[in-house]
């Protein structure tokens, strides 16, 4: 099983080298491929020097368009899964193969990373809204996921095609609700993850209610007439 | 249609034109984008001009005053135009992303191309 682990990067610099180091000494099956979303620091430089395997984007596109350049990459290539990896260091690669093996034998199109089946508490804001959005995908897909804002996720040949041939596909929640209700099989599987290991969180209010408001009304809503 | 409403329609229009044919010789709108504001003008005018066109058409849907007619009309054709604006805007990004993309994936393979035929010219001299 061929496997590509998509890593966008958008200012990272302070831990981008580090967290690709530790996924090729973890995992040297995997493939890997930085997707540089037009940075504006020294990760595009970090990228070069330490010859990573990497594209660059002449512009920032945000995370879903940077996302998509990795499954395009990856369906062109030929991948039978890819990995949605976090640049700050976050995911633990060492869960990898626990993904894809969950995603192979039970003939997944999707592994969910879920830190609530290891044991973890999701506390505070974090926790309600995700399980806000889990009672969302469970009320429109049908599906029960403990981890639905797990940032670490597999897909399948299948669901790559999907997002690099798609349109307005967010790596995100609601594209999960998305694939559930189509009939797609959502697996999750225990995982731990670690605090971001440098650089800034993207998690201040307003990117918080802007998030909320983007995810519920995509499932609750719009997710129908797609 | 009071007198000043009327003078300021033309006015509201006069302005519009010399903003849009300013901005095409500045080249700062595209010749497409700037029929709408001078179908836009010129509608002001024929309004200000004939407001007898305005009083029988607010007659005939029920409104109080022939005022409240051209304005419902200005605010709806205003929201029409901003709504195809956002769908517009849409596209451009979308667009903007996939060129962004396909620069990223094609440059990733040319230097990939550069490394192979560095490596078999190298291998050639040895």
């Amino acid at each position: 099983m061929r496997i590509l682990a998509i890593i966008p990067a958008y200012n990272e610099e302070a831990c981008i080298e580090q967290t690709v180091r530790s996924l090729v000494e973890t995992c040297p099956d995997v493939d890997y491929l930085v997707v540089n979303d037009g940075s504006t620091d020294g990760t595009g430089r970090i990228l070069d020097e330490q010859t990573l395997a990497h594209v660059d984007l002449p512009i920032n596109t945000g995370l879903a368009s940077g996302f998509q350049t990795g499954m395009k990459y990856a369906h062109r290539h030929g991948y039978d899964a890819a990995v949605q990896f976090d640049a700050d260091g976050q995911h633990l690669p060492e869960y990898i193969p626990t993904m894809a093996r969950a995603l192979e034998e039970r003939d997944a199109d999707v592994t969910i990373a879920s830190r609530v089946l290891a044991g973890e508490r999701l506390g505070g804001a974090r926790g309600i809204g995700s399980r806000l959005i889990s009672s969302l995908i469970h009320l429109t897909g049908g599906v029960r996921l403990t981890d639905p804002t797990s940032g670490m996720r597999m897909y399948s040949a299948r669901m790559i095609r999907l997002f690099a041939e798609g349109y307005d596909l967010t790596p995100e929640p609601d594209t999960i609700a998305l694939i559930a209700r189509k009939g797609g099989i959502i697996v999750e599987v225990p995982a731990h993850m670690q605090e971001r290991q440098g650089g800034q969180s993207y998690l201040d209010l307003s990117h918080v209610i802007r998030y909320m408001a983007r995810t519920c009304v995509s499932i609750l809503l719009f997710q129908w007439f797609r | 249609m009071s007198l000043s409403l009327r003078v300021l329609c033309i006015v509201g229009a006069a302005a519009t034109f010399l903003i849009v044919t300013n901005s095409i010789r500045r080249s700062r709108m595209r010749m497409d984008d700037a029929i709408f504001w001078v179908a836009m003008s010129l509608g002001l005018v024929i309004v200000a001009v004939f407001p007898n066109i305005a009083t029988i058409l607010s007659r005939l849907l029920g409104f109080q005053a022939p005022s409240n007619f051209v304005f419902l009309a200005v605010i709806a054709i205003l929201l029409i135009k901003l709504f195809t604006l956002s769908t517009e805007v849409s596209a451009l990004k979308s667009r903007v992303n996939e060129l962004a993309q396909e620069e990223a994936l094609l440059s990733s393979d040319v230097e990939e191309l550069h490394r192979d035929d560095d490596g078999n010219r190298q291998s050639n001299h040895v």
